[in-house]
């Protein structure tokens, strides 16, 4: 009979582990999306000729003026909640112009251009960041005759 | 009177060492040369270059040319026709009698015996010819003669002029107490204003005394008088002691020896007075006569920078300086005689801002600073750091129709550079220089040069000055 206060502690204390067991499992998975919401990846990003079907059309590193117009394409795979990003085009270190573009979840691709003038001739770069002005990724390209 | 003050105030210490060294060298010129041909000259073309100064100035444009032409020429004439006389004096005197002692004879002559034996000679008929040589060098104007060396005594001269000596016929050259030369050959004088009594002798004694200065003692064999000759000058002798004045008087001992150095001492300060005068006359016709102005641009020289920083930049490279002074010295200057220096030893890092004054400016002697355009200086200081960059090439030109410059892969992708912290905080991209795009019609790989700007910046010591791009070249996709 010495058996049955071990069972009776058995028997009470197993369900009691099993919510310990839960309750931390609730826990981490909270914290999962708690870091999901903050994520971003980006899966491309490109400068290009044009946009066609929602994708870069003749991705390139050197433009000419003849083509009027540059696109800065960016696409994010994730996007854990509504957020919104930068690009900011620099000509030979300047500060020309900084686009601010919104992403949604689950996944966005989005977009910024600028119109070419005589002017414009020089080497490039598109600086892509996050809400909080954080570089994700810098473009580099040269506009030409 | 303001302006004869403002004269004498702007004079400089280097000036009157400029005038007192120049007429110096003219003075020991004077000392080592006077008597000769070289002065005579010189002299000479002294007044040739006065009168080629006045032909100018009154415009006589040939006669100036040509004088100018004869004056450049006279160096090189001078050297090669009167190389025996420069050899002679700056040969026979060592370093220290060129630069300050005044030369006498060496040797005192034996007046007293020389007189004795010419009245003998006089007296027994015996002709004879002493030749006592001053300052010029007779070695190009005797000939034949014999060499001697002997100590020179009455029964020597007696001897060497005894009509049975087969040198009587000669002159015996008399150097100081020796009998140099016997036998000698002399040149003949071509004059024809001389009396019909005067022999060989006498035109032998006066071709020697018209061509050097040398004093020529003669003894007529007919006559049995006593003629002295110097330069173009005969004076029959009729007495021992005149003789003998003239023999002391030649070779500065007379009787009246002081008196003569005394007036040799007044006569060669007379020399430094002239040429003194001469000289600051000349410097100051040069320096301050015939103000001229002119504009030079100066590149500005910085010195003293901490080593630990860095010159960055500077508002200006060069700066124009308004000049004024002698028209010669004017034309006269060098670029590099003209400085502009900046001192940067209290420079601090950054914005430094200078005024230029005199101090700043070093300009030749008589040249006179009117103004400086402009007068302030902006340098930038900074402390030299090395910076990683990204490298990005400058494409220019453009690629043939159908073609798209797809993508590029750089060999290194970044750089390390060094320059001035302000300068790198700014920088955020090393560029190539311009990569043309125009001959480029497949993928590959071409290797171009970096292009750092601003100037300052140098590549750190582990970077090249080079990077391979490989890129890819594409067919264009039509938009539409």
């Amino acid at each position: 009979m010495k058996s049955k206060p071990i069972i009776l502690i058995g028997l009470f204390a197993l369900p009691v582990m099993l919510m310990f067991q839960v309750a931390i499992a609730q826990e981490n998975a909270s914290s999962v999306v708690s870091i999901n919401l903050q994520a971003l990846s980006l899966e491309k990003a490109t400068m290009c000729e044009g946009i066609k079907d929602y994708a870069p059309v003749n991705q390139s590193v050197a433009f000419s003026l003849d083509i009027g117009k540059i696109y800065c394409f960016t696409a994010f795979d994730i996007v854990t909640s509504k957020t919104m990003i930068y690009h900011n085009w620099y000509r030979n270190d300047r500060l020309i112009t900084s686009k601010r573009l919104t992403l949604k979840t689950p996944k966005w691709s989005t977009f910024s251009s600028i119109q070419l003038r005589e002017a414009d001739k020089g080497p490039w770069r598109v600086e892509i960041q996050d809400k909080n002005k954080d570089t994700i990724k810098v473009l580099r390209f040269s506009v030409t005759d | 009177m303001s302006m004869l003050t403002s004269f004498f105030t702007n004079i400089r210490w280097q000036d009157i060492l400029d005038i007192l060294v120049v007429s110096y060298f003219l003075f020991r010129f004077y000392v080592l040369f006077r008597g000769t041909n070289v002065f005579r000259v010189i002299v000479g073309i002294g007044f040739l270059w006065i009168f080629q100064r006045i032909a100018g100035y009154m415009g006589l444009i040939v006669t100036s040319w040509a004088m100018q032409g004869i004056i450049a020429f006279a160096a090189i004439i001078i050297i090669i026709v009167f190389r025996n006389e420069i050899r002679n004096v700056l040969q026979t005197k060592n370093i220290g009698a060129i630069l300050w002692g005044f030369s006498h004879k060496a040797a005192k002559t034996p007046v007293q015996i020389i007189t004795s034996v010419v009245y003998e000679l006089a007296q027994r008929r015996i002709g004879a010819l002493l030749v006592i040589p001053g300052k010029d060098d007779l070695e190009e104007l005797i000939q034949s003669g014999v060499p001697w060396g002997g100590v020179l005594t009455k029964e020597m001269i007696l001897s060497i002029f005894w009509p049975d000596n087969p040198v009587h016929d000669g002159a015996a050259i008399l150097q100081g107490d020796r009998v140099t030369e016997v036998g000698a050959i002399l040149p003949l004088s071509r004059r024809s204003d001389l009396p019909s009594a005067y022999g060989t002798r006498h035109r032998a004694a006066l071709g020697l005394a018209e061509k050097s200065d040398a004093l020529i003692i003669l003894v007529s064999e007919e006559t049995g008088h006593v003629v002295g000759v110097k330069g173009e000058h005969i004076e029959q002798i009729d007495s021992n002691l005149a003789l003998e004045k003239m023999l002391r008087t030649d070779s500065g001992m007379s009787s009246d020896y002081t008196g003569l150095r005394e007036k040799e001492k007044l006569s060669l300060a007379l020399a430094a007075l002239a040429i003194f005068l001469f000289v600051a006359g000349t410097w100051f016709s040069f320096s301050r006569g015939q103000e001229t102005l002119t504009t030079m641009e100066v590149p500005i020289e910085y010195m003293n920078r901490d080593p630990n920083m860095e010159l960055i930049g500077s508002s200006l490279n060069s700066i124009n300086l308004d000049l004024s002074g002698a028209g010669t010295l004017i034309k006269s200057i060098r670029p590099e005689q003209v400085k502009v220096r900046i001192d940067l030893s209290k420079a601090v890092v950054g914005l430094n801002e200078y005024t230029l004054t005199s101090e700043n400016i070093s300009l030749p002697p008589g040249i006179v600073l009117r103004s400086v355009d402009p007068s302030v200086v902006d340098v930038t200081l900074d402390v030299p750091i090395v910076k990683e960059l990204p490298l990005q090439v400058d494409w220019t030109g453009k690629l043939p129709p159908g073609l798209i410059l797809a993508d590029v892969d750089l060999n290194p992708e970044r750089i390390k550079v060094m320059g001035g912290r302000k300068i790198l905080e700014q920088l955020s991209t090393i560029y190539t220089e311009k990569v043309a795009l125009d001959t480029l019609k497949s993928s590959g790989s071409i290797t171009v040069k970096i292009a750092l700007t601003p100037a300052s910046l140098r590549f750190a010591e582990d970077s090249k000055d080079r990077l391979t791009i490989n890129y890819t070249i594409r067919n264009k996709l039509p938009l539409q």
